[in-house]
């Protein structure tokens, strides 16, 4: 029974409580998904189980890169086109997938999947630094980009890298942050512009 | 809490997201101490809140609203150079202190200025030992554990010449013979920690044990996270 007295079924409990898993799905949005499945679209909810049970029985991580994957090491891993000296490291598959369409970077990925966050409890084993470490010391990579967040936590976790690759004699670098490409002064918010003061560069 | 603030000087300590695009800010105020506030679409991508709403930045906060209020405003307060390196994973273990031993709704306006310059010599590459143990210090004493560094458990001047055990509870008596362990301190440091001078490197060693069990009565047993992602990191 619901918190107003109607009876509900079990099949019914169990799929709200399992919808609540997803992130930012509360009480009344998963009641809202529910309904919308078991009432208006029973193929497209047979369509999700099956996709759901198939990725997790398919979808695993690249060795190499730390990405979702179907394979042992991923396609972009595997490329002969990519440029095995520069790793970019990112907090995120979709951070990558930005990167990617920028179509300006040709070099290998690291994903994280997330960062360090200190007042979470998520130390470096969290966010895979040790199997990172591996990774960029097999004698090909020559230079580590660190393209995590500029949060203080991706800050600390791009330190903490840049450290480790420092002591092990690879090369590390942070994309620059500044103004957005096109951006007017008047409109950037004001944490950026002090940044980008803090950042500037002789001509 | 009062139900409508505006511009009130204050830090954000940890935020966690919260619904599809907005934010939980835990946030530490002058007048008000740590209060929990909802900003709204403050994880949308456009959102004007995004690059104001960071930790160890001085801002201007204005809220409204009862048990959890909504943050209506947040500006830029001043310009602090960001922390780097070991001294942010200062400024993230101050903010565990605050967020674990400060009650909410509590205001410490002594403390909040003590943090807001702690941050701020962090900023400029102040020693770490000095500004952290100088912090603690002054958050024991914010919440009634103030530590005996002048004087011993039984009111006699300290000699600096001494050995002493601390007593959590009942402040520093002087050693039979010989004494160790993260409470054994010599009389020169508890001197030392009660002018913030923090130039010896005994001193920092000393006072950096002695503060960790002191602290570590506070937290009754709990560990930090922060100290042990830092322990965890220094291991790789
Ligand atoms: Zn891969």
């Amino acid at each position: 029974m619901d918190k107003s007295g109607v009876p509900t079924a079990r099949g019914l409990d169990r799929l709200l409580e399992a919808l609540r898993v997803l992130p930012g799905v509360g009480p009344r949005s998963a009641q809202r998904m529910a309904y919308h499945l078991l009432q208006h679209d029973r193929a497209g909810a047979e369509q999700l189980a099956g996709a759901l049970a198939a990725a997790l029985a398919g979808v695993r991580r690249c060795a190499r890169c730390n990405n979702f994957t179907e394979d042992e090491i991923c396609p972009l891993c595997r490329s002969p086109r990519r440029d095995a000296s520069l790793l970019c490291v990112v907090e995120t598959p979709a951070d990558l997938a930005t990167v990617e369409q920028t179509q300006s970077f040709s070099g290998m990925y690291f994903v994280l999947m997330g960062r360090l966050s200190p007042l979470d409890g998520v130390g470096p084993r969290d966010v895979g630094l040790d199997r990172l470490l591996e990774r960029a010391t097999d004698g090909v990579v020559q230079e580590v980009i660190l393209a995590t967040n500029f949060t203080n936590e991706g800050e600390a976790t791009a330190h903490y890298i840049a450290e480790m690759l420092r002591a092990r004699n690879v090369k590390a670098s942070r994309i620059a942050r500044g103004v957005p490409l096109g951006g007017e002064l008047e409109f950037v918010d004001i944490g950026t512009i002090s940044q980008a003061m803090i950042d500037r560069r002789t001509l | 809490m009062k139900r409508r603030a505006d511009q009130q000087p204050g830090f954000v300590l940890h935020s966690y997201p919260y619904r599809e695009t907005s934010l939980i800010v835990e946030a530490f105020t002058r007048r008000f101490g740590r209060i929990a506030l909802l900003a709204r679409g403050a994880r949308r991508p456009r959102s004007a809140m995004r690059g104001v709403l960071l930790s160890f930045q001085p801002l201007r906060l204005g809220w409204s609203g009862g048990e959890l209020a909504n943050l209506v405003s947040a500006e830029w307060a001043a310009a602090l150079q960001p922390l780097a390196g070991l001294a942010l994973m200062c400024g993230f273990y101050l903010n565990e202190l605050i967020l674990r031993l400060v009650p909410r709704e509590d205001p410490h306006e002594g403390l909040f200025d003590v943090y807001a310059e702690s941050l701020a010599r962090l900023s400029v590459g102040a020693p770490h030992a000095a500004v952290l143990r100088s912090f603690e210090r002054r958050l024991l004493a914010e919440l009634g554990y103030a530590p005996l560094l002048e004087r011993d458990a039984a009111s006699r001047p300290i000699d600096p010449a001494r050995l002493y055990v601390y007593e959590p509870d009942r402040g520093p008596a002087p050693a039979n013979g010989a004494a160790s362990g993260e409470l054994a301190v010599s009389g020169r440091t508890l001197l030392d920690m009660a002018k913030d001078d923090y130039t010896r490197p005994e001193t920092r060693d000393e006072a950096r044990a002695l503060m960790r069990a002191l602290i570590g009565e506070r937290l009754h047993g709990q560990s930090l996270y922060t100290r042990a992602v830092l322990l965890e990191l220094n291991g790789l």
